[in-house]
């Protein structure tokens, strides 16, 4: 079950890698789009906003999975390999978990209206504003996944 | 109960330093554990939390920080592709005549390099991988050669258009906007421009201090030595592929600064160029793309993740009405507008110590700069005085970003002793150009067009009036009105 579950994350993880290009791309769009054929730059802006949103929402955990974020670890790195292990792996938990929970049940009625009523943008009405705030739902349900794998998984050998 | 805000502040570096965990995670443990205390005593109510999942809905939403992948994925195609490469032996053969070149190499790839990089975290691992073998060679210290790279990614904080410029032009719209509606000293509103326009003139003296530096010290280093290593030598077409890089760098960085482009849409530009000079010289195979995208997702993610700490802290941090004490403080702060400036960018720099550059933009910033901007009628001014800070607090040894970043990505173990050792001289160089720029503020100007007129109220503001308005409207945070 943590296999699988493990396996789930990172497939959905690494699919969105791609997504930074067509964000790319369309941001890069806007601007020829705007001054060049004066139609649709807007259009292209929002797209690329809610294909940024879904990119953020993975690229939270998989920078926890490669060990990206920022930690000032100087001092930590005396500890012992299996104290260290410990603090990474109940730490995460500790300080993740209870945050994602509160984000996920807190926010589920608002997103899942917007969900259900396929939301558009406020100011431009163009579809796909519901995937933001799905893109947050997200965000929060894969920091939690992933603060439980990193609970369950083995213990480093001694 | 403002005090619990200072706590929280104070924790945060003692969590961090004590567990190694990551900044992001400490942040939102702090914010958690005020939070349940607070709410629990009935020092805050339980519906002002419920605010934060619209606050992470603001970050996903603003148009500025979709500039962040974009700038992340520039870097990481200039760390992948040989185009560094190919720039930073170009600037070798250019400085031949002397021993210093390579250390004068470095420093003009940081130049030119850093501010597309967006992140100082990226421009680390660029200079890192292409410029410490090749100082190696060319029989520089690793002491030298390691404090080189740290100077060098530095300086796309202050050259602009680089993403903490960018994200910092933004904090500062925010509390300027504040400030004006609390004085009633109306004048045309700070932009991303003016920062990038004031930061031009200081960073061209620090640039010009730093290439005399390294100029110094590699001469003093080898001063037998020869400017190119055998092996070196720039083929015809490689002349040409720096030369069009040359040109477009410094054409799209001139474009962001003159106003002609966003800073997003010069981003993907620059991105979308070196994606295509890679497909065309065939460099960016499928194994280079798949590390590029992994890379920009991983630096992507984990500056995200400050973001989102930072926000759920500054949430708390204001639910306990710690804003209004710090706003009372530097409104108390005597000397006129130079005390409170010199006590802000003291603050800065002690943060620095702790933190990094976005997480004191996300979580100081917005918490210090209005109630300062109603006392010093100078943002741009300001705005640069604290990119100088930042810049210094990420060369700060131990917990400098630059710094920590640069040991840890070292084929070789370098003593933090000799290291200090070796960026003092850099060091004194950012504080003469902070001095000069504290001592003479029309330094920020000298690139800015002519000022519009300011409009001031009749009857000017007494220092207890501005306090009481500052108490009344200080934000929630600068990205939560969406």
């Amino acid at each position: 079950m943590r296999n699988f579950a493990d396996r789930a994350v990172a497939a959905a993880i690494a699919a969105g890698q791609w997504l930074v290009l067509p964000v790319s791309f369309l941001l890069f769009a806007q601007w020829p789009l705007r001054d060049l054929v004066n139609a649709y730059s807007i259009q292209a802006n929002d797209l690329a906003q809610w294909l940024f949103a879904l990119y953020v929402s993975l690229a939270l955990t998989f920078a926890t999975r490669e060990r990206a974020h920022l930690a000032a670890d100087a001092f930590a790195q005396r500890y012992s390999a299996a104290t260290r292990s410990r603090i990474a792996r109940f730490g995460a938990f500790l300080c993740v978990a209870p945050w994602a929970l509160f984000i996920l049940v807190v926010s589920a009625p608002a997103v899942w209206q917007s969900v259900r009523g396929l939301e558009n943008f406020p100011e431009t009405y163009n579809p796909g504003y519901f995937i933001i705030k799905a893109a947050m739902w997200l965000l929060a349900l894969l920091a939690l996944a992933q603060a439980v794998l990193g609970v369950l998984r083995p213990a480093p050998p001694r | 109960m403002a005090n619990a805000g200072f706590y929280m502040l104070a924790s945060v570096p003692v969590l961090l330093i004590a567990t190694g965990l990551p900044a992001f995670m400490i942040l939102i443990l702090v914010a958690t554990l005020f939070a349940a205390f607070g709410v629990l005593t009935g020092a805050m109510p339980y519906e002002l939390l419920e605010a934060l999942p619209q606050r992470i809905i603001g970050l996903l939403e603003t148009d500025l920080l979709q500039a962040l992948p974009l700038y992340v994925l520039m870097g990481a195609l200039l760390n992948r592709l040989p185009l560094a490469d190919i720039l930073f032996r170009a600037f070798t053969a250019l400085f031949a005549r002397t021993a210093a070149a390579p250390l004068l190499a470095a420093v003009g790839l940081g130049a030119m390099l850093a501010p597309m990089n967006g992140s100082v975290g990226a421009s680390v691992a660029t200079l890192s991988r292409i410029v410490l073998p090749r100082l190696h060679a060319h029989r520089v210290s690793n002491t030298q050669g390691l404090a080189a790279v740290c100077v060098a990614s530095t300086l796309g904080v202050v050259v602009p258009p680089s993403l903490v410029l960018i994200l910092l032009g933004d904090a500062m719209l925010n509390a300027h906007t504040i400030a004006m509606n609390i004085t009633g000293h109306i004048t045309r509103a700070i932009n991303t421009q003016d920062v990038f326009r004031g930061a031009l003139p200081p960073a061209a003296i620090f640039l010009v201090l730093t290439a005399f530096l390294a100029w110094r010290i590699g001469r003093r280093a080898s001063p037998a030595g020869t400017g190119v290593a055998p092996g070196e030598r720039m083929k015809k077409h490689e002349w040409a592929i720096a030369a069009a890089t040359l040109f477009f760098i410094v054409g799209l960085l001139a474009a962001v600064v003159a106003g002609y482009v966003y800073a997003v849409e010069a981003a993907a530009a620059g991105g979308m160029a070196l994606l295509a000079i890679g497909l065309v010289s065939r460099t960016l195979t499928g194994k280079v793309l798949g590390q590029v995208l992994r890379d920009t997702m991983a630096v992507t993610g984990a500056l995200f993740a400050l973001f989102i700490g930072a926000t759920t802290f500054t949430l708390v941090v204001r639910a306990f009405g710690t804003d209004q004490a710090i706003a009372g403080i530097i409104q108390r702060i005597p000397g006129g507008a130079l005390g409170p400036v010199l006590a802000v960018m003291l603050l800065l720099w002690l943060c620095a110590f702790a933190l990094d550059a976005f997480e004191i933009i996300f979580v100081v910033i917005p918490l210090v700069m209005p109630p300062l901007l109603t006392r010093v009628d100078d943002p741009v001014w300001v705005a640069v005085l604290a990119l100088l800070a930042l810049q210094s607090s990420f060369l700060l040894p131990p917990l400098g970003y630059a710094v920590m970043m640069a040991r840890t990505l070292s084929p070789v173990r370098v003593d933090l002793h000799a290291l200090v050792k070796a960026l003092l001289p850099f060091l004194a160089a950012q504080l003469v150009v902070l001095g000069l720029t504290v001592a003479f503020p029309v330094l920020s100007h000298l690139a800015l067009s002519a000022e519009p007129a300011a409009f001031s109220p009749k009857h000017p503001l007494t220092d207890r009036e501005i306090e009481q308005r500052l108490q009344q409207q200080l934000p929630a945070s600068p990205y939560s009105d969406h």
